[in-house]
């Protein structure tokens, strides 16, 4: 499915990074090892997590775009290593829940 | 065993008597008297002196021996050249630690002077300075192994390796990151790093994701618990990637416990960032075909891990 898709659906501002990419799969997780014991690439993953690590990774599992939800933000250092490594970030003021199920409605796959 | 002795011995018995004597000699000339010998041994608590001559070459010794015997016979006004003993045993400028060793064992003296090529007297040694200097040497040697005890102590940790028992010349590795910093900001430098140099090697992105996300959780432990600097090793080989990461830290007291699911000892800051979650050898564990983990408190943590290169991309 097309990011640019999501983002229009669930009026998601975008932070940095390219969104005319694909994402089949999503994850959802504050926990940094939990994320990446269980992202699967080509994801879109949904925190509150806005740490710069988050970015790290993403590069790692293969996340391509971060929705960062409830309305919190990126530092700059987040938005500067994400652009540097290619990583879309997003974000809502909507909460972890609503997105997901609005992703999984949508068709992203777990 | 016998090897480390050979070398210690050869480290000591090679030493020169000069580092070995004491060079600034208290000595008396033949037309003293007993009697003033008796007070300079008093006075400077020694237990003999030498007799030189005017230009400093040896002509007796006198010890507190033969002092008691001026006392008993009566003599202790007599003049130093007459009762001194003339055969004087000497240490030479060129001799070693074991020449004065050996020269202790023949002669029951407490004392030897060193004298140089025209028998001038330049040092004296007894077995007080023996004592001494190889305290002295000891402390060096001492000091010397300090800076490599972790090399010297465990050999097993930091030259061989955990799961193949191989001797790693880690200076042969084909990635090599220094985890030198101790901001938890920049953990998973190295690891996305490595991922990316796997990937221009040609290994499959499956196979790097593995290897990187367990070298991500290796090196965030280096970072969050050792309080110490570390470095990743990585050798490419053709059915595996090898990695192994170590710190010189504190170390983990518990290995077994530290790697259980869900365990952590990671502070509140940590955590309040994503980490600590207990996941870090959960995860090494599931994405390597092989994990090693040797620590000791004190002396850093060693994490070893094998990765099976799959087209597939199982696991």
């Amino acid at each position: 499915m097309k990011l640019s898709e999501i983002v229009k659906a669930l009026n998601l501002e975008v932070c940095c990074g390219n969104y005319e990419i694909d994402v089949q799969y999503g994850c959802v997780g504050d926990l940094l090892s939990e994320v990446m014991a269980h992202a699967k690439a080509n994801s879109i993953w949904v925190t509150v997590q806005s740490h710069v690590n988050i970015v790290a990774v993403s590069v790692i599992t293969g996340i391509r775009a971060i929705v960062l939800c409830n309305a919190h933000s990126f530092s700059s250092e987040t938005i500067e290593k994400a652009k540097a490594e290619g990583i879309c970030l997003l974000r809502s003021d909507k909460s972890p829940f609503e997105i997901v199920g609005r992703l999984y409605g949508m068709g992203i796959e777990p | 065993m016998e090897k480390v002795l050979d070398r210690v011995q050869s480290f000591f018995l090679d030493m020169p008597v000069v580092e070995v004597m004491n060079p600034n000699v208290i000595s008396v000339h033949p037309d003293r008297t007993l009697r003033q010998v008796k007070e300079i041994l008093r006075i400077k608590r020694i237990s003999g002196v030498p007799v030189v001559d005017h230009e400093r070459k040896i002509v007796g010794i006198v010890s507190i021996e033969d002092i008691i015997k001026a006392l008993e016979g009566g003599y202790i006004d007599g003049k130093v050249q007459d009762h001194m003993t003339k055969d004087v045993v000497c240490l030479k400028t060129s001799d070693t630690l074991k020449e004065v060793i050996e020269t202790f064992e023949k002669y029951s003296y407490g004392r030897f002077p060193v004298v140089d090529e025209n028998k001038k007297v330049v040092g004296i040694v007894t077995k007080n300075d023996v004592m001494m200097a190889l305290l002295a040497k000891l402390g060096l040697v001492y000091l010397h192994d300090e800076r490599r005890k972790e090399v010297l102590e465990s050999p097993e940790y930091f030259g061989r390796s955990l799961i193949t028992g191989e001797r790693l010349d880690k200076t042969g590795a084909d990635f090599f990151f220094p985890i030198d910093y101790y901001d938890i900001n920049l953990a998973g430098v190295g690891a996305s790093k490595l991922r990316q140099f796997l990937l221009s090697k040609g290994v499959d992105p499956e196979t790097a994701r593995r290897v990187a996300i367990a070298t991500y959780e290796a090196e965030t432990n280096v970072v969050i618990h050792s309080g110490s600097t570390g470095a990743i090793y990585c050798f490419i080989k053709p059915d595996s990637i090898f990695v192994r990461v170590e710190d010189t830290g504190k170390g983990i007291d518990n290995v077994e416990l530290a790697m259980k699911e869900g365990y952590s000892t990671a502070p509140d800051y940590v955590r309040e960032l994503g980490f600590g979650a207990g996941m870090g050898f959960t995860n090494m564990k599931r994405c390597s075909d092989n994990l090693m983990v040797v620590s000791k408190v004190g002396a850093g943590v060693v994490v070893e891990m094998e990765f099976r290169r799959s087209k597939e991309g199982s696991k």
